[in-house]
C-alpha cells in the first residue's frame, strides 16, 4: 500500500515557522564569517524570501489555504531548489518542524494540481518511462560499463545496484565500483535489466510515475533474492532507503532489505583488515559531503499519531535531523589512504553546501546548478585543497564541469576512483 | 493594490528589475510569522505591496527619498526576528537589508564595521579569529547585529563587555526622509569610525535610547561596534547537529553553577562578583529554561516538567557564572579562588555543569526556547540595578498568577536576571510561554498590559517602552516622555512613513484588539506638534 506524505500534512510546521533563519545560515557553530556562512544555495543565489524554505513555507500556506494561486513566480520558488535539505536539518537543531517534507509535498503538489512537472523534469520522466534511464540512451546499453574482468555472479546476497550515471555517463566509476568489491572478495549480483532507481522522478513532484518505478525496482529486487543492495551513487542510496519506505508508509528498518553505499563497506573492510591500501595518493583533498549520502540519508522512520496541547505528539516522534548521516566512513577512508592530506571545508556534515545538481535543478537550471557548484569549489580552494572528492556521480559531474568552465584549478574525483587507486585495483584514476 | 507606478519605477531605477518585486508570491513569503503567535501584535502585521533590495548606501538613500516623495510607507528589515520588521500598514515597501552584507574589522583599533545583513554568528568569528571578541544576542547568533545594537543588546557578557549603546562606535544612518547623518568620527572622516561620541550632543541617544525604534527611525546603513580582547585559546566547534557547541579551553574558560539557599543570597553574590571585579558573567537563569535545555523533545519536556513542584522551583536559586583568564591562566585561577571564598560564605552549593558554550559566547539561539509551547513573549526587559530587578521579577510572577493557565504555569520564578556592568546595573526580563491554539490565548496580551500598569503602580520601570502605548506609559514615565518622543519623531519623519504607525503601535495594536480595553487617556500626535 503506497501512502506518500501530502502538503496538508505539513500545515502545522508551515504555521509554525517563525522565519528565524535556521534554515538559511550555516550552524553559528561552524560558521567562518560571513563568507561561506550561507547554507542554502537558493536563497545566497536567488535572494528574495520565497527562495528559502521559510519562504516557500508561507506561500505552500497561503496556497492551502486558499489565499494565493499559482502562477510562474510560484512554480519558479518551488523548483529552484535542490532540495538539498540544508534548511530541514538547520531547522532541526533547534525546532520538530519538517521543511524539507514540506518542500517536497509542495512540489507533489504542483505537479497534482497540474501546475508542474517543469518541461526539463517531464522529458527525464518520459526518458525513464521509455527507456528506463533519465538520460533516454538504449535500455540495452545500460550494461556496456561490464568490463571484462568484472564477473558479477548470477546469484548472490548482495546486489549491486548500479544507477543511471554510473551505467552510462560515469561508467569509469561502476567499475571502480566492482573491482573494489571483487578485490575485496565480495560475491555480488546485477540485476538484469536494472532501471533507474525513481529519484529524479520523486524529487521533481512526480510521485505516481515515481511509485511506478519504485513498484518495479522492489519487485525486481524480491525476485533476485538478494537482501543487500550497494550502490556507489548517493542519490540512489537516498531513494532505495529512505523515499521507498517513506512512499510505502514503512520505516526503512521494515522493508527487508539492507542499502549500503561502497563507502560504508569500503570503511567496514578496511576496519576489519579485510582491504588494505597500499598505493599512495600523494594530494591534498577535501571531502564533499553529497547531502543525499550525508544529512538526508538517516533511515525512514514511519509514524502516525496525533498533535494535541502545546503541539505535543502521541505518540512521540523521532524526527530525521542529519545526525546520523554517513558522514565519518568517507572521511575515514580518505585519511587511510597513504600520501593524502585531507582538509575539511568550512561547511561540513550536516551544513554541507550542496554541489548543485540535486532536486532537479541540473536537469532545469544549470545555470544554478554550476553557479552553486562554483561557489562549493571556491571553497574547496580557499582551504587550500587540490581537488575534491564526494561519493556521488552526479557531484563529481557538476564540480567537473563547473571546473571546465571556470578558473578553479581542481581537480574533482570520486571516492571509487581514490579506493581503486589505493588498492591497486584497475579502473582508479587520477 | 499596489504602490504608486511612478515611484515603482523609480525604485526599480535604483536597484535594477532584479532587486525589486511586486509579485504577490513574494510579498507573501515576507510575511513576517514570529514567536509571538496569536499576539495582537502578530494579527495587526500583513505581507508588504513591494519588495526592494538594495546593495549599497547610496541605494537605501535613494529609495527612501522616493518613498518620501511618493509618500509610500516602508519597513527596514535585516533578519526578521521581530514582528516589527512586518508592514502594519497597508502599501507598504519593505526594503530587505539582507544584501548589504559587508563586514570589516580593524585589527589595530579593534572594532567592526557591519552592514544590516551581517548576523552575530559571522560576526563573532571573525572576532574570536582575532583573540576578541564582542557580545551575541541571548535571542540569536543569525540576528542582525546592526538591528540588535540599534534595538536590544542584552546578553550576560554585557557584565564585562559593558553595555551596547557604550560600545556602538561610527554610525552611518539614513534618516527618514532619506538625509545622511554621520555620527561620532565619521562626522569628520568618512572612513573613521573609531569613536561614537558627538559631535557635539551624542546622538546615538536619539538613535536608540534604552531601547530603540524598531525601524521608525529610517535605516542604519552601516554601524561600527567596538571588539574586545578575549584569551589566546580557540573554542573548538564539536557535534553534529542538533547537539553542537563550542568546547571552552578549560585551562582559560569556565563555567559554575552555584545553588543559593535563597534569593536575597543569589542577589547579594551577584554584587560580591561586582565588588571584587571578577567573572565574565553571571546570570540566573528561569528554571523552566533548564528543562528546555536537558528536554530531547517536546513531549520530553512536558514529561519533565509535569513533575516539577512548586516547593522545587522556590528552592533553586542558581547563579550561572563564566570565569575568563582573559590575561593569563594565574587570572582565571584567581578569580576562581574569590568565587570559591564568595559562595562559601554565603552557602551556594556547586552544581556540575558543562565545559561548553551551551549559550552566549556564540553559541546563542532562542528559536528553541519558545518551541515547547508553540508561543511565547518576553512581557518586560529592563536595565535597572540588580536590587531593582529582583523586586521587579517577583511582582511580575505574582501578577502572573491571574493569567495561569492559559500561560504556563511556572510557579513564581521571577525570570531571568542577571548582573551588568560588573554589578553596577542589572538586565532582567520576563517570560511567558502558552499555546497559541488555546481559545484564552489572548490572555497573554492582557498580561502584558497589566504589567505596565502594575510598572506605574509599583515604580517599576521598564526598557520596553518602544513596545508600550505610549499614551499610558509616557505620561507615568516621564512625565512628557511621550511629548518629547513625539516631537523628535515628527522633527525626523513628519509624514510618518518609516515603518508606521511608529510610536503608536502598540495603542493601534489595542485599538484593534478585541480583548484589550483602553482605560487611559488618549491624545493626539499631531496635537502635540
Ligand atoms: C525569542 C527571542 C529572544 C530574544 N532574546 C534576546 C536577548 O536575549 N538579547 C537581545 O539583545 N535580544 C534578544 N532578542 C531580540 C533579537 O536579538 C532581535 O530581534 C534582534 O536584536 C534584531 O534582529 P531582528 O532579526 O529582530 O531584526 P529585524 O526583524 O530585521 O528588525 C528589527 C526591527 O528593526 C528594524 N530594522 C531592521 N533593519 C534596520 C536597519 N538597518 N536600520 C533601522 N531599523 C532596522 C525593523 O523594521 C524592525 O522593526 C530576542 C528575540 C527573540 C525573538
Ligand atoms: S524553516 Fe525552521 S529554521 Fe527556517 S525560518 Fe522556519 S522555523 Fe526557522
Ligand atoms: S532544500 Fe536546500 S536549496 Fe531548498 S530551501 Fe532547503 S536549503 Fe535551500
Amino acid at each position: 500500500m503506497v501512502n506518500p506524505p501530502k502538503l496538508e500534512q505539513y500545515q502545522y510546521d508551515m504555521e509554525r515557522c517563525i522565519h528565524c533563519g535556521g534554515c538559511r545560515w550555516v550552524d553559528h557553530i561552524y560558521t567562518p564569517g560571513v563568507r561561506f556562512g550561507v547554507k542554502c544555495p537558493s536563497i545566497a543565489r536567488f535572494e528574495f524570501d520565497e527562495y528559502a524554505a521559510y519562504g516557500r513555507e508561507e506561500i505552500g500556506l497561503a496556497l492551502l489555504k486558499g489565499e494565493l494561486d499559482y502562477s510562474p513566480r510560484f512554480i519558479d520558488a518551488v523548483f529552484q531548489c535542490q532540495l538539498c535539505g540544508a534548511c530541514d536539518a538547520g531547522c532541526k537543531r533547534n525546532l520538530d518542524l519538517e521543511p524539507l517534507l514540506t518542500l517536497e509535498t509542495l512540489r507533489a503538489r504542483c505537479v497534482a494540481d497540474g501546475q508542474g512537472p517543469l518541461p526539463a523534469h517531464k522529458k527525464v520522466a518520459d526518458n525513464i518511462a521509455k527507456t528506463h534511464n533519465r538520460y533516454g540512451s538504449p535500455h540495452k546499453n545500460r550494461p556496456q560499463w561490464l568490463a571484462d574482468d568484472i564477473k558479477p555472479a548470477a546469484k548472490a546476497d548482495m546486489l549491486y545496484f548500479v544507477g543511471c550515471a554510473s551505467s552510462y555517463t560515469a561508467t569509469s566509476l561502476a567499475q571502480a565500483t566492482a573491482r573494489i568489491l571483487q578485490a575485496s572478495g565480495a560475491e555480488f549480483m546485477l540485476l538484469g535489466g536494472e532501471e533507474c532507481c525513481g529519484y529524479p522522478l520523486y524529487a521533481t513532484g512526480q510521485v505516481d510515475a515515481f511509485i511506478k518505478q519504485m513498484e518495479r525496482n522492489l519487485e525486481a529486487l524480491k525476485k533476485s533474492g538478494a537482501s543487500t543492495v550497494i550502490v556507489n551513487c548517493a542519490e540512489c542510496y537516498k531513494t532505495w532507503r529512505v523515499d521507498y519506505p517513506k512512499v510505502l508508509g514503512k520505516s526503512t528498518a521494515d522493508m527487508g532489505f539492507t542499502v549500503m553505499h561502497i563507502v560504508e563497506y569500503v570503511d567496514q573492510q578496511l576496519k576489519d583488515g579485510k582491504i588494505k591500501f597500499k598505493n599512495p595518493v600523494e594530494m591534498k583533498l577535501t571531502y564533499h559531503d553529497s547531502c543525499n549520502l550525508g544529512r538526508l540519508s538517516e533511515p525512514s522512520i514511519y509514524w502516525e499519531g496525533t498533535r494535541g496541547k502545546y503541539g505535543c505528539l502521541e505518540p512521540s516522534k523521532e524526527y530525521r535531523r542529519g545526525t546520523y548521516g554517513i558522514y565519518q566512513p568517507p572521511r575515514d577512508i580518505l585519511a587511510a589512504i597513504p600520501g593524502v592530506e585531507l582538509v575539511e571545508m568550512y561547511r561540513h556534515h550536516e551544513n554541507t553546501w550542496c554541489c548543485g545538481a540535486g532536486g532537479g535543478v541540473r536537469d532545469a537550471n544549470k545555470d544554478f546548478a554550476l553557479w552553486t557548484a562554483q561557489d562549493r569549489l571556491e571553497e574547496a580552494q580557499d582551504v587550500g585543497a587540490e581537488a575534491i572528492v564526494s561519493a556521488c556521480p552526479y557531484c563529481k559531474e557538476n564540480f567537473s564541469e563547473a571546473i571546465k568552465n571556470g578558473k578553479e584549478k581542481l581537480k574533482a574525483y570520486d571516492i571509487v576512483e581514490l579506493i581503486a587507486q589505493a588498492m591497486k585495483v584497475r579502473g582508479g584514476k587520477r | 493594490m499596489s504602490i504608486a507606478r511612478e515611484a515603482y519605477r523609480a525604485l526599480e531605477s535604483i536597484v535594477g528589475p532584479e532587486h525589486i518585486s511586486e509579485d504577490p508570491v513574494t510579498c507573501r513569503a515576507y510575511r513576517t510569522k514570529s514567536y509571538r503567535r496569536e499576539t495582537a501584535y502578530e494579527t495587526i502585521c500583513m505581507a508588504p505591496e513591494c519588495v526592494v533590495m538594495p546593495k549599497t548606501t547610496d541605494e537605501v538613500q535613494r529609495i527612501v527619498k522616493v518613498c518620501n516623495r511618493y509618500k509610500v510607507p516602508y519597513t527596514p528589515t535585516s533578519t526578521y526576528w521581530y514582528a516589527t520588521s512586518s508592514p502594519k500598514k497597508p502599501n507598504e515597501l519593505m526594503i530587505d537589508l539582507k544584501r548589504m552584507n559587508k563586514l570589516e574589522i580593524n585589527d589595530k583599533h579593534m572594532y567592526a564595521i557591519v552592514e544590516s545583513g551581517v548576523v552575530y554568528g559571522q560576526l563573532q568569528q571573525e572576532a574570536l579569529d582575532r583573540g576578541l571578541y564582542t557580545m551575541v544576542s541571548g535571542g540569536g547568533s543569525q540576528v542582525s547585529v546592526i538591528c540588535n545594537h540599534i534595538n536590544q543588546g542584552w546578553s550576560p557578557l554585557n557584565y564585562r563587555t559593558g553595555l551596547i549603546g557604550r560600545r556602538t562606535l561610527g554610525i552611518e544612518w539614513v534618516l527618514p526622509d532619506g538625509e545622511i547623518l554621520r555620527l561620532g568620527s565619521l562626522a569628520l572622516n568618512e572612513d573613521d569610525y573609531s569613536w561614537g561620541e558627538g559631535i557635539g550632543p551624542d546622538l546615538r541617544g536619539i538613535l536608540r535610547g534604552a531601547s530603540g525604534w524598531m525601524g521608525a527611525m529610517g535605516i542604519v546603513t552601516r554601524l561600527a561596534t567596538k571588539l574586545i580582547p578575549f584569551q589566546p585559546e580557540r573554542l573548538e566547534p564539536t557535534g553534529i547537529s542538533p547537539d553542537t557547541t563550542l568546547m571552552l579551553p578549560q585551562n582559560r574558560i569556565r563555567w559554575y553553577n552555584f545553588n543559593l539557599p535563597n534569593r536575597e543570597s543569589l542577589e547579594r553574590a551577584m554584587y560580591e562578583l561586582g565588588w571584587h571585579e571578577i567573572a565574565a558573567a553571571a546570570t540566573k537563569v528561569p528554571v523552566l529554561w533548564r528543562y528546555i535545555a536537558r528536554a530531547k523533545s517536546k513531549e520530553d519536556f512536558w514529561r519533565l516538567w509535569s513533575q516539577v513542584t512548586p516547593e522545587e522551583i522556590a528552592s533553586t536559586h542558581i547563579l550561572r557564572i563564566l570565569v575568563v583568564g582573559y590575561t593569563s591562566e594565574e587570572q582565571l585561577d584567581y578569580e576562581e579562588r574569590v568565587l570559591m571564598d564568595i559562595m562559601e560564605r554565603l552557602g551556594g552549593e556547586f552544581r556540575r555543569t558543562k565545559p561548553s558554550d551551551e549559550s552566549w559566547i556564540k553559541n546563542a539561539d532562542s528559536a528553541g526556547m519558545w518551541w515547547m509551547t508553540g508561543g511565547y513573549v518576553s512581557i518586560e526587559y529592563v536595565i535597572e540595578t540588580i536590587q531593582h530587578g529582583v523586586k521587579q521579577g517577583v511582582a511580575i510572577a505574582d501578577l502572573k498568577k491571574k493569567f495561569v493557565p492559559p500561560l504556563v504555569n511556572d510557579f513564581g520564578d521571577p525570570g531571568w536576571f542577571q548582573a551588568v556592568e560588573l554589578g553596577h546595573g542589572d538586565y532582567s526580563e520576563f517570560l511567558t510561554y502558552w499555546d497559541p491554539d488555546d481559545k484564552e490565548y489572548y490572555k497573554a496580551d492582557q498580561m502584558y498590559l497589566e504589567t505596565m500598569k502594575l510598572n506605574i503602580d509599583k515604580g517599576f520601570y521598564s526598557s520596553f517602552l518602544n513596545a508600550q502605548p505610549i499614551w499610558l506609559t509616557g505620561p507615568a514615565f516621564g512625565p512628557n516622555y511621550h511629548l518629547w518622543q513625539i516631537r523628535v519623531k515628527k522633527a525626523f519623519d513628519s509624514d510618518n512613513l518609516s515603518n508606521p504607525p511608529g510610536l503608536e503601535c502598540y495603542d493601534e495594536i489595542v485599538e484593534r484588539s478585541d480583548h484589550l480595553t483602553r482605560d487611559w487617556e488618549k491624545g493626539s500626535m499631531e496635537e502635540v506638534v
